[in-house]
């Protein structure tokens, strides 16, 4: 009777110690929550974004400083820090499309898919409609995104070399390039894997597109290729160099 | 007699130690089960005072209604039922009613003993 009555004091005893660790994790849980992550994926996904240029901009200035330590170390020549502005210069230069290009490339000519019957009365007609349709300056820029898109280093139309703040939009019922005019037929040069960009315009469907217009597009592969510079004088308005510092 | 009240500061101390933590969503299962819990201890106790205390009973009770009230409000969350509701509503009672029965039961006996 008497082991009995303790078997059952020592069962009571351990349930009440489970009562016990669960009172207390209760407690704790109540008194102080788990914090949880709410914040939303965009949240954090431009938080992360922050915190990587952060980083980003750090790397960069402990290279900057390193180079710097490095140029100290062996206290270079000037000859030699000319020579490598010099070569960085040229390297921008080329970038920016100042310098005058060759190598393999395509050469995509856009020319009427039948030539009209009978010659243009209109004298002063701008551009020779042919059909309904013509060449807008939509179709011109798409041709030249999927250019630069599938890897083309050096675009130009019609001669006119592209940068990066070239334009190109209709003006009446002509196509302007920066403000120079172009006329049909089209002839866009772009330097690049001609494989690759002979392939692109044929997965974009870019003669279909052109067909429309009545217009052929005749794209070709060259193994020399000569792109000239832009030789527009570009003014640096609006806008200065900012000079960036990760916050450290 | 002391054993178990022993038992509950060991049970104390060791939650404490052991610094676990039930996240948000699952802190209510774990309040219906602890409220299970104190109902079957109260319901031993009276059953105790009331000389009709039976181990397995007691046992049997405390796990099986600990585990069924929280398994009970997991299953009504799944089926947007708020079963939990249901579960304190009939421990709460349950609770109450075994404690007045041992208020009356101790209140007796102390009065018997008076006289």
């Amino acid at each position: 009777m008497l082991q009995k009555s303790r078997k059952i004091t020592f069962i009571l005893a351990i349930i009440s110690a489970i009562i016990g660790v669960m009172l207390t994790v209760q407690l704790r849980s109540s008194l102080h929550p788990i914090h949880k992550e709410s914040r939303s994926i965009a949240e954090l996904r431009t938080t992360l974004q922050k915190e990587l240029e952060k980083h980003k901009n750090l790397l960069a200035d402990i290279s900057k400083y390193n180079q710097l330590y490095y140029q100290y170390e062996t206290s270079l020549s000037e000859d030699e820090s000319i020579s490598v502005m010099k070569e960085e210069l040229a390297r921008t230069r080329r970038m920016a499309g100042m310098v005058g290009m060759e190598g393999e490339g395509i050469v995509i000519d856009v020319v009427d898919a039948h030539p009209a019957e009978e010659p243009v009365v209109d004298e002063h007609m701008p551009v020779p409609v042919v059909g309904d349709y013509t060449i807008d300056d939509e179709d011109l820029r798409w041709l030249v995104n999927i250019l630069f898109a599938n890897g083309a280093q050096a675009v130009s139309i019609n001669g006119h070399r592209l940068i990066s703040t070239t334009a190109i939009r209709n003006v009446g019922d002509v196509i302007q390039i920066d403000t120079r005019t172009i006329r049909a037929p089209y002839e866009i040069k772009a330097l690049g894997e001609p494989e690759v960009l002979l392939s692109a315009l044929k997965l974009e469907g870019v003669e279909e597109n052109f067909q429309l217009a009545n217009k052929k597009v005749l794209a070709e592969k060259r193994d020399k290729l000569m792109i000239s510079a832009n030789n527009e004088t570009r003014v640096i308005q609006f806008m200065k160099p900012v000079k960036e510092k990760g916050d450290s | 007699m002391w054993l178990p009240l022993i038992g509950l500061i060991v049970g104390l101390v060791v939650g404490f130690l052991l610094d676990w933590r039930v996240p948000q969503e699952y802190s209510s299962y774990l309040s219906i089960a602890l409220l299970a819990g104190l109902d079957t201890i109260f319901g031993g106790i009276r059953s105790f005072l009331e000389r009709t205390f039976n181990v397995r009973i007691f046992m049997s009770g405390f796990f099986f209604n600990t585990l069924f009230a929280a398994g009970l409000a997991f299953i009504g969350g799944f089926l947007g039922i708020d079963l939990y509701l249901a579960a304190i509503v009939a421990f709460g009672v349950r609770l109450f009613n075994n404690l007045a029965v041992i208020r009356r039961i101790v209140l007796s006996k102390w009065i018997n003993q008076q006289e």
